[in-house]
């Protein structure tokens, strides 16, 4: 069987103790494959999900669920140069990527 | 790290919130699950690498702050597991992700294979990270 992150779902839980992702316009910075991404888009207005592994973005598009009412934006971008207006998110979430 | 704060700080709305979510470096505890209970077999030893990557994110928050670009807010600490069905898969996983940052001693994989051999079915082993989660308000 493949490795199993956070099957308790301990992550998720604490993120939404700290933030609320309801209806937000939301930037995930170090998608990679999606795995945290999907845990809160269902209910996110619109995720823009940006990683510098193209590799890992492939598959996180490939991974995404069909029954998502907003599909998430798979970007391939650096945060050190965002391609993206001033203001346009509510949240940013450094997903272990600082 | 501190300019991609920066950047950050700048795609931000006037209201915006920033979470930080990254594992921290702290001897994370190999453990062998089996039918709900617990047995810690040993620990991977940080390298130096690890404990520099952590010590430059605070401190290019810590700066951040200081520059007044945002604003802490709630911090918490919480376990993360991360599960294998095979302790070589759990070591050959460490090797090649992690190699920078932790290593498995051999006397420890030496534990984890014993311990492995004499535990019944349906275990997994897991390695338990320690997670850091704050939240920093934009400030305009």
């Amino acid at each position: 069987m493949p490795i199993q992150k956070d099957p308790e779902g301990i992550e998720i839980l604490n993120l939404k103790k700290v933030a609320d992702f309801t209806d937000r316009q939301v930037l995930e910075i170090g998608c990679g494959d999606g795995r945290l991404t999907f845990k809160y888009a269902p209910f996110a207005g619109h995720v823009t999900a940006i990683d510098p592994d193209v590799t890992a973005l492939l598959a996180a598009t490939t991974a995404t669920p069909v029954n998502l009412k907003q599909v998430p934006s798979f970007i391939g971008a650096n945060a050190i140069d965002l391609p993206f207006p001033t203001h346009r998110f509510d949240l940013a979430l450094l997903s272990w990527s600082l | 790290m501190v300019h991609a704060l920066e950047e950050i700080h700048r795609v931000l709305a006037p209201t915006g919130t920033l979470l930080d979510l990254r594992p921290l470096a702290d001897r994370w505890p190999v453990e062998i699950e089996e039918a709900g209970h617990i047995l810690e077999i040993g620990r991977l030893t940080d390298l130096p690498l690890g404990l520099s990557d952590d010590q430059a994110a605070n401190l290019s928050v810590k700066t951040a702050a200081k520059e007044g670009l945002y604003r802490r807010g709630n911090e918490l600490h919480f376990p993360l597991y991360i599960y294998w069905d095979d302790p070589d898969e759990m070591i050959g996983y460490v090797a090649e992700k992690w190699a920078d940052f932790v290593i498995i001693d051999e006397h420890i994989q030496n534990y984890i294979h014993a311990a492995w051999e004499v535990s019944g079915t349906g275990k997994r082993i897991r390695i338990k990270l320690k997670m850091l989660l704050t939240r920093w308000n934009k400030q305009v």
